[in-house]
């Protein structure tokens, strides 16, 4: 494994590292449920994926690759409709959006 | 279709365990009865579905890559976006709803569509009816790479069907 790649896949990583604290980071500050499920997604896609590609780079062309590549592919197909099972679920039950205006909602055109 | 999505876990199946496990004669049989076992729950879906499902055409493989690219740059641009969100000393948000039209065809390039939405951070799929999204967004520079119908435009691109 060459140095390049090994610096690559550290950097790659570290980013990786740094997208999941903020995903974290973003869960608590933001201050309610819809809100918050936007920070998780910055984990999900950012973080997730970085780590996965800097993986990679170390598998090289191998079914390790294959099998990483799979990783990322199920987790784009499952995170979103997770995330819109949660969002839909609390909709649906009435937990209120804090909204700054709405012209769209009811009927009306898009905005 | 059906045929395609045999093929398709079985290919899956065989870069998961095949290579490694190939010679001897039980975990081939394993192999064959799990595929065979989910390839039957995917026909019930279907049937509990009403119906076939609609997939894009055999073509669309050939448009991934490039629906990929621009899915990976929208992704990482919103990313940062929300990165900056949530890291400034204040968080000033400014939520909102919009009814999104869905001008896709077919129902799995509507469910691309909103997934594409609800992974792209600041923008979140609420509701999926009448051919039209509910989106709930971050603030207004979440909004406008929704509203701009520049990502409704890839998924018509792999659908197939843009002008």
């Amino acid at each position: 494994m060459s140095g390049a790649l090994d610096i690559a896949t550290a950097v790659l990583l570290v980013a990786g590292g740094f997208f999941c604290i903020v995903g974290g980071v973003g869960l608590h500050r933001f201050s309610e449920f819809y809100q918050r499920t936007h920070a998780a997604s910055v984990t999900d896609t950012a973080g997730a994926g970085l780590m996965l590609l800097g993986l990679m780079l170390q598998g090289g062309l191998s079914m390790v690759t294959l099998k990483l590549l799979l990783v990322l592919a199920f987790l784009l197909f499952s995170s979103p409709a997770i995330a819109h099972a949660l969002v839909k679920a609390a909709h649906g039950h009435g937990l209120e959006l804090e909204i700054e205006d709405e012209p769209g909602r009811d009927g009306d055109a898009a905005g | 279709m059906r045929l395609g999505v045999l093929l398709l876990l079985a290919a899956v199946w065989l870069a998961l365990s095949g290579p490694y496990t190939l010679d001897g004669w039980l975990i081939p049989v394993f192999g064959l009865v799990s595929v065979a076992f989910v390839w039957r729950l995917y026909l019930a879906l279907e049937r509990a579905a009403g119906g076939g499902f609609e997939f894009f055409r055999a073509s669309a493989w050939l448009r991934l890559p490039r629906f990929l690219v621009a899915f990976a740059v929208k992704v990482a641009a919103a990313n940062l976006h929300v990165t900056k969100l949530i890291l400034s000393p204040k968080i000033e948000l400014h939520p909102r709803l919009r009814r999104v039209p869905a001008s896709q065809k077919i129902s799995f390039g509507q469910v691309l569509y909103a997934n594409f939405i609800t992974l792209t951070p600041g923008t979140i799929t609420l509701d999926l009816r009448d051919d039209e999204l509910l989106v709930y967004a971050l603030d207004a520079e979440s909004e406008a790479d929704v509203m701009d119908g520049s990502m409704d435009r890839d998924v018509l691109r792999i659908e197939g069907s843009a002008d």
